[in-house]
């Protein structure tokens, strides 16, 4: 009986010990001032990523990577300027005493707050994540939606509040408020920075704006999966900074007892050893051609293509893309097309043009990145041709601006088409020397006039694409340069049926340097 | 009549340094000195920030931006009173030492900034720089009378993040001035408006009570 009695008292007990924090957090959800700025950050998501997303292309990858970048460099800052408001309420209302005293520790108290406040930060993030996607859905021909980007947004928010928390519930004043907020921005300011300018850009890809790097927003997570690795570093480094700036809220007497301000003190040493682990890891990143790989993060699977049904065009040679793309058949068929045209029963002409993420990838100056031009490879030829990192038609260009770009990316491919060697990763081709070299060049610029891919040619100017003398007057070249573009100009005024006649049986003696250019009709 | 005139002189005396202790209590009470610090460390930043910024870019605007946003930001937080209404009741010298802690601290924030530019790179310019300053200043007084002084520093955040998109969306309304050249006299009338707007309300009404907050 006694024991039945205890059993019975007992219950009650866990009952109200759970009761206690969860009542508090209950009135910290309804007494937080975040509810009051969910408003502006609703005009401020609008602002800054619902219009430039809808402008863009319906592509998950563009939105997903704004829904990180953009969405957090103007929400973190007010989010951790009204977590500093809310974490220094006690100081600015001058309860401290009054609250210290409770049941409760201070820290459990002040955790709750925090929660509170991120939880409608969330809230807000995740309900503009929603509209977006739900948008996307509607639009997009191809594709999910990419959840990693969103996971390191939601935990930059989270980060944030954590930060400026701390800095209100440690320093309570009227500037702190303010003060976390621009720290905040600076911070953002200063890891783009150090991104685009600083001498190891390695280790601030930790940045938390920062998507897959230099990639485009349209290259990556299409062709292959969105490689995690910098995601879950980043995730790292916002849980090891929040975790250390809400261990910190819990360091001062006021905040518990000895056994609690240790667990605190642990909490923030271990918070701050992931993000430092985070940012090491970060230092050991690399350029890769499907996006940032951490190798102690990597997993294999995410080097596995993405299967999927291309679409292609119908007429003549066929022109596929991968369906995320398929609003844009029409234009690269138009591209292509002449070029195709003009190639067709050639030796070693493209019987295919399937789209590639990229052919190769270079690391560039500054966070730059070089991607490599269309190639033909392969038995039969196929004719690799990427898309990433060009405008596209709802990003800014035109139509007619997006062919054309299409255009100069092949140009290079043309060079390596007529016989001339491209330098290693740039695909510049060099400026040619001897006379088979010439040869090749004039014949490469040739076609590219009658492909309409160059609309005339300067006497002396090489095709696109080659180191050279663009833009020299004809009087100002050298006799070389002006004989090599007499030969071109000359080759292109052909009939079409001629100068193909005459490749089908030149072509591999062209491209093996017999051929000079008093050779070509 | 020496007794009269004795008294004349006496209550002169008296009240130059009760002039003076109202002003200094007024500035006091509005952490005139901790927003000067602030101004100041601003400045460095700023300075700092031009010595390794690019010359050209989105970020050799925005993070002058920001720095300009966070002076507004503590002059708007000035703004606010811990008395309340027993002040509003009884001083009636108050619109004036708001005038011009406003103006004072604006002009400092200005002057302050300029001569970190000096010698610099600023992408805006000196002239960008006292409208940028003078626009986010006006936004911070009005958030301060709408939400009160202690959260004035919304206004000017939010509208820093209006400006970065605008910044990198190339908007061409003069209302977002931060996104337009120094010269553009449309985005100068606007800042100047809302600077003007700014200082009008917090003179006249004063930044909203603190109990509100």
């Amino acid at each position: 009986m006694t024991a039945m009695t205890a059993r019975v008292a007992r219950a009650p007990a866990r009952r109200v010990w759970l009761a206690g924090p969860a009542r508090l957090l209950r009135l910290e959800l309804r007494r937080n001032p975040m509810p009051w700025t969910l408003p502006l950050l609703a005009v401020l998501f609008w602002v800054s990523t619902y219009r430039p997303a809808m402008s863009n292309p319906p592509l998950w990858n563009v939105r997903g990577s704004m829904l990180q970048a953009q969405t957090m460099l103007t929400f973190a800052p007010v989010l951790a300027g009204v977590a500093a408001w809310a974490g220094s309420r006690e100081g600015r209302r001058g309860t401290t005493d009054l609250v210290t005293i409770t049941g409760l520790p201070r820290w459990a108290g002040r955790l709750a707050a925090w929660a509170a406040v991120t939880f409608w930060a969330e809230v807000a993030y995740l309900a503009g994540v929603a509209v977006v996607y739900g948008i996307t859905a509607h639009q997009a021909t191809w594709g999910g939606p990419l959840w990693w980007p969103v996971a390191v947004g939601a935990a930059t928010g989270a980060a944030a509040c954590a930060v400026g928390f701390a800095a209100g519930s440690l320093a309570p004043s009227r500037f702190t408020a303010p003060l976390a907020a621009v720290t905040v921005f600076l911070a953002l300011g200063a890891g783009a920075f150090a991104l685009q300018h600083g001498a190891r850009a390695t280790y601030s890809q930790i940045w938390p704006l920062n998507v897959q790097g230099a990639f485009p927003k349209d290259s990556f997570g299409i062709f292959y999966p969105f490689p995690p690795d910098l995601s879950i570093a980043q995730l790292m480094f916002a849980g090891g900074l929040g975790a250390a700036a809400l261990g910190a809220v819990g360091l001062p007497a006021v905040a518990g007892g000895r056994w609690l301000r240790a667990a605190a003190a642990a909490v923030t040493i271990a918070g701050l050893a992931a993000a430092g682990t985070a940012v090491g890891l970060a230092g050991t990143a690399r350029l890769e051609a499907h996006g940032i790989v951490i190798p102690a993060l990597h997993d294999a699977a995410s080097d596995r293509p993405v299967r999927y049904t291309p679409v292609c065009s119908g007429a003549g040679i066929p022109v596929c893309l991968q369906p995320a793309y398929r609003a844009y058949l029409p234009e690269v068929t138009t591209a292509v097309g002449p070029l195709l045209h003009e190639l067709a029963g050639l030796p070693g002409a493209p019987t295919r043009v399937i789209q590639v993420a990229v052919t190769s990838v270079q690391e560039g100056p500054s966070n730059g990145i070089e991607f490599g031009p269309p190639v033909i490879s392969g038995t039969p030829p196929v004719l690799y041709l990427p898309l990433s990192g060009l405008t596209l038609p709802g990003e800014g260009a035109t139509p007619a601006g997006f062919a054309g770009a299409i255009q100069d990316n092949l140009l290079p491919m043309l060079n390596a088409f007529a016989g001339l060697r491209a330098e290693p990763g740039s695909g510049v081709t060099p400026r040619p020397s001897g006379s088979g070299a010439t040869a090749q060049l004039a014949v490469a610029m040739a076609l590219a006039q009658d492909a309409g891919l160059l609309t005339r040619i300067p006497p002396g100017t090489p095709v696109a694409g080659t180191a050279g003398s663009v833009g020299q007057s004809a009087g100002s070249l050298p006799p070389a340069a002006r004989a090599q573009a007499a030969v071109a100009n000359r080759f292109a005024a052909l009939p079409a049926a001629t100068r193909h006649a005459w490749l089908l049986t030149h072509l591999a003696a062209l491209r093996a340097g017999h051929i000079t250019p008093a050779g070509i009709p | 009549m020496k007794a009269a005139g004795a008294g004349a002189s006496g209550q002169r005396h008296r009240v130059l340094p009760a002039g003076l202790r109202l002003v200094r209590l007024h500035l006091a009470s509005r952490r005139v000195v901790t927003c000067l610090l602030i101004l100041a460390a601003c400045a460095v930043v700023l300075r700092v920030a031009l010595h390794w910024l690019p010359r050209t870019g989105t970020l050799s605007r925005q993070i002058p931006l920001t720095i300009e946003a966070a002076t507004a930001a503590a002059i708007g937080v000035t703004a606010r009173s811990p008395f309340g209404d027993p002040e509003r009741a009884t001083g009636r010298w108050l619109p004036f030492l708001r005038l011009a802690t406003v103006l004072a601290l604006a002009g400092a924030a200005v002057g302050a900034l300029a001569a970190a530019a000096t010698s610099a790179h600023l992408a805006s310019g000196s002239l960008g720089l006292l409208r940028d300053v003078g626009g986010f200043t006006g936004i911070a007084l009005l958030t301060s009378a709408v939400l009160g002084g202690g959260l004035a520093w919304i206004g000017p955040v939010a509208y820093l993040g209006v400006s970065v998109a605008a910044l990198a969306g190339r908007w061409t309304t003069p209302w977002a001035w931060p996104a337009r050249p120094p010269q553009d006299r449309g985005a100068a009338i606007c800042a100047a408006a809302v600077f003007v707007a700014g200082v009008a309300v917090v003179v006249a009404r004063g930044a909203r009570g603190a109990a509100a907050e």
